[in-house]
Order: structure tokens, then C-alpha cells, then sequence
């Protein structure tokens, strides 16, 4: 943040370009500060967790079986009565009345306590069946996809990452990397003037590079962005990331980027191709993903008709390709789903 | 009765509860005045009356005795309320004056009866908008509401409201209070008025005092005004700054006396609101009359960006770590202070003084014709 006009009593000339460039000096300061390691984002979290964890469970988001603990907690309803009291004899007066009442109270409380037995009863059988039902389903789940990284092109080095910066420059907000590792190229990003941030899934990875002072956070992609606010991000870069995801969860993802993703904003995405996914040498994670990459006119395809202009690069010894594509209007996604705008 | 031109001589309002120290009950009260001085009859009906209020207003089941057959009704729109339905069966030419309510969303969770009454609140709005000849609506976030609700023809108005009472005769007690706090252990005082509640984010507000004590000003402290209608979220809030052991740095003063609050307003160095749903802000427009620099959360928190206009910094999320840095600014650079009062006082005036009841006249005559 600059000195400049701090101290001083003199209205500026231009009121609004004043407060614009305050704005511009605060979110240097923040980026400074993160930097320094003054606030790690770890911390920030930690303030999040720790209101949470104060807040009824319909907040918190807990399961079905803390739920229904409460409930079970909930169920026995006292008909004695506290007595004390701070006036004389108000004990005694209080203790009167529950002796007179307590053949009433306590018939009522009674029942009561008996149909809140039941209920519970009744939650516990619903908890037991979902359980079975998530144990066979789980059987055949087909799993998220996983990072699956290909060392020689997800590295400071790669051919890809000019470019990426250059389709970049002119994001509209902050810029997320996933899945970003040590933060490599959030560190890029944010040295060329952008607010960038990261998102790894693969936690021991970011625990260890958020000691660099960048914002890092072990998430996966999906259940970070449904936090996102609508249009509440710049750029996003995806790399390592949409190579082995199943049809589902990648028509998932694109739908999640299409609401987040300011207009304007620039999708960024770094695979690698079905040579390279198939290639003796390849990561093992490649042969566990339930998908397989797609091609890169594949990807243009998909993208143009979700609303954005994309363009394909293919990388100098065709093992891999980088997409870059602009978020123009209202994406198919945003326009059928309600309360994003 | 009417006028011999056949207009009509009665625009009565209608409202779900008359309260004191309330926008909905000030702004309700200052708009029948505007009424009654346009040359209208104009009497008030609420599902419930305050007692302090009870000589202003009468029980909305009382209308038929003061009905008349050219009668306008004005629904002063906050909440869901047994007076929407009875308003669409007595088929009175209706004006929909729409303060807008919380959505469901913002109390799931904490207040089980809230979400049910908000999503009540929406079934009322659906029911009267489509029939309402005028939509009033307290800024351009509420308009759109309106209109997304059926609402064919709309305007905006800003609220009526007492702005004078934040700068006249504060309580030197409660001054004094502040001054000998700061004087013993310096450090920024940062105020927000508002009902305590999930969706005006008070805890967000703890957040941001943390980490700018952590940052930047070990000994600031946090005053919170406001009335609660949460329990819940009151006792979250209240564990959560425990925790943070901040006790000692955050008041929650609760609901305060007129003059009480004109001591806050004088005393405190900036207004901070990370409110996530405003349909107005009246203590927004307060803080700007006092001459209270704002800084203010503005995607994503309703109208406050069209409240404030360019009188706040008004920040893209609640972000601490933004929030630390903004409040630190505004506390250490004068110029930004002088420019941000300044700017709020001129936006202040907008929004208040004869010329906004005038407004409400020249639109409602503007559907009904005049007195």
C-alpha cells in the first residue's frame, strides 16, 4: 500500500478514481500480507471451522446419524421441574405446584416422550437402510477422477504455460488453479499481476507448499466450486485434472464452471492426449480413472456450444494440448440453473 | 366515500406489525403523515400493534368499519402475514410497498420457523404482486423482485425513516463510555446496526475484527446494535467470540435507546456491514447522515451497492483478510475518511427530506389519481 495521500487533509480531484485506486492499494496490501505468511489461509479456515462448529447442525451439514443422536437426546421429556428460586419462598410455592401437577404433567409428558420413541425409532430403521443402500452402491460407484500428473508437461518448464498466462492476462477477477500441487503456477500467475489461488486434492502436497505463503488448499475441484459465489471467479486453469473423469462428473464440472465463471472470464485447460494415457510409461493412475481424455476438437466442440469462444493448441510433440477458451454470454448451464444470477 | 371527480379520498395502509424503533413501523407511520398531508384519508391496519403504538393503528380485522367503496390499499410488504390473504379477498384496488424479506435460504438451519415463514413470504408476494396496479420498491434489487413476482408497473422510492435521530442529543453516557475505553486502551472502534441474525453475518464481522487486531490494531473493538430474532445464531455468535477470546473487544449492545445509538454513531470511527441480504439499509443511510465512513460487503448482499452508491468501500466478499486491510485504510488515511463522508453525507441527502415523500405521492397519485 502507498503513502500516498494518507496523512494529508486534501480532497482529491477525482473522487471515484480515488476510491478505484484505494481498492487496487487494499487488495496489493492483502496480497503482500499473504505473501509474508502474516495470514496463513490455514487460519482463515480454522475461524470458518471453529463458528461452525457452534452452529446448529442444519448449518454444520452433519449426517443422518448425528442427527438423529440429537434426537435421540431430545426424546425423554422431564415433567420435574426445576424449584429453585430466588425469592423466599418461592421454592417452597414451586415445589407445591409440581407435587399438584405432576400426575397431570407427567401423563402428558409421558406420552409425549413415548411418541417421540417411536419417531426416533422410525430414524433409526431409515439410517439402517440407507447405510445398506450406500454399502451397495458404494460397490459400484464409479470413482471421482484422481490427478493424474505427466511429470514433463505439468512443470514451470512446459510449452503450454505462456500461453496459458497470455489467454489469462485479461481475467476479470481472481484466477483458480486446479489442480495446482506445490503452487508452481499460481506462483506464475500471480507474479504476472493476477490474485491467484490454488485447489489440490492431494492434501500432504499443499500442506507442505502452503509454507511458500501462497493461497493453497487441499479441495477437490467439484466441492470447491459449489462454495464459489456465482460469476465469482476470473480464470480458471484445470490441469492434470479432466483427463480420466467419467462423462457424468465432467458434464458436472463444466455445468459448476459455467455458473462460477465470471462473463468475460477465461477457462484455461492443460491434458494430456490418448497417446500419451495410454503410453507404456504413463502414470498408474491413468490405468485406474474411469475416463479417458478426450480429443482436443472434442473439447472445443463442448465448449463453444456451452457458451464460450475456445481455441486448441496442440503441444510441439502431439503428446499433449492446451485449451483456452472465453467465457462470452450466459452459458447453457447458468440459463437452467435457477438462482445464479 | 369519494370525491365528486370519483377519485379516491382514502389510501390506507396495511402492515403485518406496528413496532417502534422498527424502518417498517417509522417508515409506516412517516407515510401515512405524507398522506394525510397530500389530502388523503389514511388510516394504519396491522396484524399486530406494539402497545406504544396502539393509538396509531387498528387490528387489520377492524377495516370493514372504516371501509369505503373507493378505498386504495398500500401493503407495506416485510414478512408473511395473515394480511396478504385477507387483503386479496377484500379485492381493494392494492399498492405494494416492498421492503423486501429474507429468503429461506439464509435462516435454513438456524431458524426452522423462519424458512417456513419466508417461503410463506414468497407465496404472499405471488399471490398479491400479479393483482397490485404499483409496485413500490425500497431500490432496483427489490424492483427486480417485484417484478420476477408479477408486478407490471413499479417504482422505486427510498425509505421514509427518522435519520435525524442518529445525530441529535447523544446519550453522554454511553459516550462517555466509549471515550474513556478509548482513552484507556486506544485501538479503532467499529460499529454495525442490525438485527443480530445469520443473514446480516455478524459473525463475519467477529471474523474481520480478529484478524485485523491480529494485522493491524491489537486493541480495536466491535460494537454490535441491533435486536435479535435468532436465539440460535445469537449463541453461536456469542460462543464464537468467547472462543476467539474477544469478549472483552466485542459488544453486543442489543437493542439501544435513540439517543444511545447517536452516541455510537458519534464516537465509533467507521460503520462496517458484511451483511448478505439488504432490500434497503436504513442503517447504512444513517451511518452516511452521521458522517460515518462504510465499509461494506457489496456482491452478493442485495442493495447495499445501490444504497451507498460511491459513499463506501464496498468490497467483493467478506474476505477477512480484505475486510482487515479496507477497515485499516479507512482508519489511518484522512483523506479516504473526509472523501467517504463526504460522499456519504451528498448520498444521505438523496435519500431523505420532503422530496422522497413527494415521491410516494406523485406515484401513487400516479395509479389512483389525486385527492
Amino acid at each position: 500500500m502507498s503513502d500516498a495521500g494518507r496523512t494529508g487533509d486534501e480532497a482529491p480531484e477525482d473522487p471515484g478514481a480515488y476510491v478505484q485506486q484505494v481498492m487496487a492499494e487494499i487488495a496489493e496490501e492483502v496480497r503482500l500480507r499473504r505473501a509474508s505468511g502474516d495470514l496463513p489461509p490455514r487460519l482463515e479456515r480454522e475461524l470458518d471451522e471453529l463458528f461452525l462448529a457452534h452452529s446448529p447442525i442444519g448449518v454444520r451439514g452433519g449426517d443422518l446419524s448425528e442427527a438423529i443422536r440429537l434426537v435421540d437426546a431430545a426424546t425423554f421429556i422431564d415433567p420435574v421441574v426445576p424449584v429453585e428460586s430466588e425469592r423466599a419462598a418461592g421454592a417452597v410455592v414451586k415445589k407445591g405446584m409440581r407435587t399438584m401437577m405432576l400426575w397431570y404433567v407427567g401423563w402428558v409428558t409421558h406420552q409425549m416422550s413415548q411418541s417421540a420413541s417411536a419417531v426416533s425409532r422410525a430414524l433409526h430403521i431409515v439410517d439402517d437402510h440407507l447405510k445398506e443402500l450406500e454399502r451397495r452402491i458404494e460397490a459400484q460407484r464409479v470413482p471421482d477422477a484422481n490427478v493424474v500428473e505427466f511429470p514433463t508437461s505439468v512443470a514451470p518448464g512446459a510449452w503450454w504455460v505462456e500461453p496459458a498466462l497470455a489467454a489469462l492476462a485479461k481475467a476479470p477477477g481472481r484466477v483458480l488453479h486446479a489442480a495446482c500441487g506445490d503452487g508452481w503456477l499460481v506462483r506464475r500467475i500471480a507474479e504476472s499481476g493476477l490474485d491467484a489461488y490454488g485447489i489440490d486434492p492431494r492434501a500432504p502436497v499443499v500442506d507442505a507448499a502452503e509454507l511458500g505463503a501462497l493461497d493453497l488448499r487441499d479441495e477437490h475441484i467439484a466441492e470447491h466450486l459449489r462454495a464459489v459465489a456465482a460469476a465469482g471467479l476470473g480464470g480458471i486453469v484445470l490441469s492434470g485434472t479432466v483427463e480420466g473423469m467419467a462423462g457424468g462428473e465432467r458434464t458436472q464440472l463444466l455445468a459448476a464452471i459455467g455458473t462460477r465463471l465470471a462473463p468475460g472470464g477465461t477457462l484455461v485447460i492443460h491434458s494430456v492426449g490418448r497417446g500419451a494415457w495410454e503410453a507404456p510409461d504413463a502414470p498408474y493412475g491413468a490405468d485406474l480413472a474411469s475416463g479417458r481424455p478426450l480429443r482436443p476438437d472434442t473439447w472445443r466442440g463442448l465448449l463453444e456450444e456451452s457458451g464460450y469462444t475456445a481455441a486448441a493448441q496442440q503441444g510441439p510433440d502431439g503428446s499433449d494440448y492446451l485449451i483456452t477458451a472465453v467465457r462470452s454470454g450466459l452459458t447453457p448451464y447458468e440459463q437452467h440453473e435457477p438462482g445464479t444470477r | 366515500m369519494i370525491t365528486a371527480a370519483g377519485r379516491p379520498v382514502a389510501v390506507h395502509q396495511f402492515l403485518p406489525a406496528l413496532n417502534p424503533h422498527d424502518a417498517t413501523g417509522t417508515h409506516t407511520l412517516k407515510l401515512r403523515d405524507v398522506l394525510r398531508q397530500a389530502g388523503w384519508r389514511s388510516e394504519i391496519f396491522a396484524e399486530a400493534v406494539h402497545d406504544d403504538l396502539a393509538a396509531e393503528a387498528y387490528k387489520h380485522w377492524m377495516y370493514p368499519e372504516h371501509a369505503a367503496d373507493s378505498d386504495v390499499a398500500v401493503y407495506q410488504f416485510t414478512t408473511s402475514s395473515a394480511v396478504a390473504p385477507y387483503l386479496a379477498q377484500q379485492g381493494l384496488p392494492l399498492i405494494l410497498d416492498f421492503h423486501n424479506f429474507t429468503s429461506p435460504e439464509l435462516f435454513a438451519g438456524w431458524e426452522p420457523g423462519n424458512v417456513m415463514r419466508a417461503a410463506q413470504a414468497a407465496d404472499d408476494l405471488a399471490l398479491l404482486a400479479p393483482e397490485a396496479m404499483l409496485g413500490l420498491a425500497r431500490s432496483a434489487y427489490s424492483e427486480r423482485t417485484l417484478r420476477h413476482a408479477g408486478c407490471r408497473r413499479t417504482t422505486v422510492t427510498p425509505a421514509l425513516a427518522d435519520y435525524a435521530r442518529v445525530t441529535a442529543k447523544p446519550d453522554p453516557r454511553v459516550a462517555a463510555e466509549l471515550q474513556a475505553r478509548r482513552a484507556a486502551d486506544g485501538g479503532a472502534d467499529i460499529l454495525f446496526v442490525g438485527r443480530v441474525v445469520a443473514s446480516k453475518a455478524q459473525h463475519e464481522l467477529v471474523k474481520a475484527l480478529w484478524t485485523y487486531r491480529r494485522l493491524y490494531d491489537p486493541a480495536a473493538r466491535l460494537h454490535l446494535v441491533g435486536g435479535t430474532s435468532s436465539y440460535a445464531y445469537s449463541k453461536a455468535l456469542f460462543d464464537f467470540v468467547e472462543d476467539l477470546g474477544l469478549a472483552n473487544a466485542v459488544r453486543i449492545a442489543g437493542e439501544v435507546s435513540d439517543s444511545a445509538l447517536a452516541a455510537y454513531f458519534e464516537q465509533c470511527d467507521l460503520f462496517l456491514s458484511l451483511s448478505v441480504h439488504e432490500g434497503f439499509g436504513v442503517p447504512l443511510v444513517e451511518a452516511m447522515t452521521a458522517g460515518l465512513p462504510i465499509v461494506a460487503r457489496g456482491a452478493g448482499a442485495g442493495a447495499v451497492t445501490q444504497t451507498v452508491g460511491n459513499a463506501a468501500l464496498t468490497l467483493e466478499s467478506g474476505d477477512p483478510a480484505y475486510v482487515a486491510a479496507a477497515l485499516h485504510r479507512v482508519c489511518t488515511d484522512h483523506t479516504l475518511r473526509r472523501t467517504l463522508a463526504d460522499n456519504g453525507r451528498r448520498r444521505a441527502a438523496e435519500l431523505q427530506g420532503d422530496r422522497v415523500g413527494q415521491q410516494f405521492v406523485e406515484a401513487i397519485a400516479g395509479v389512483v389519481g389525486r385527492p
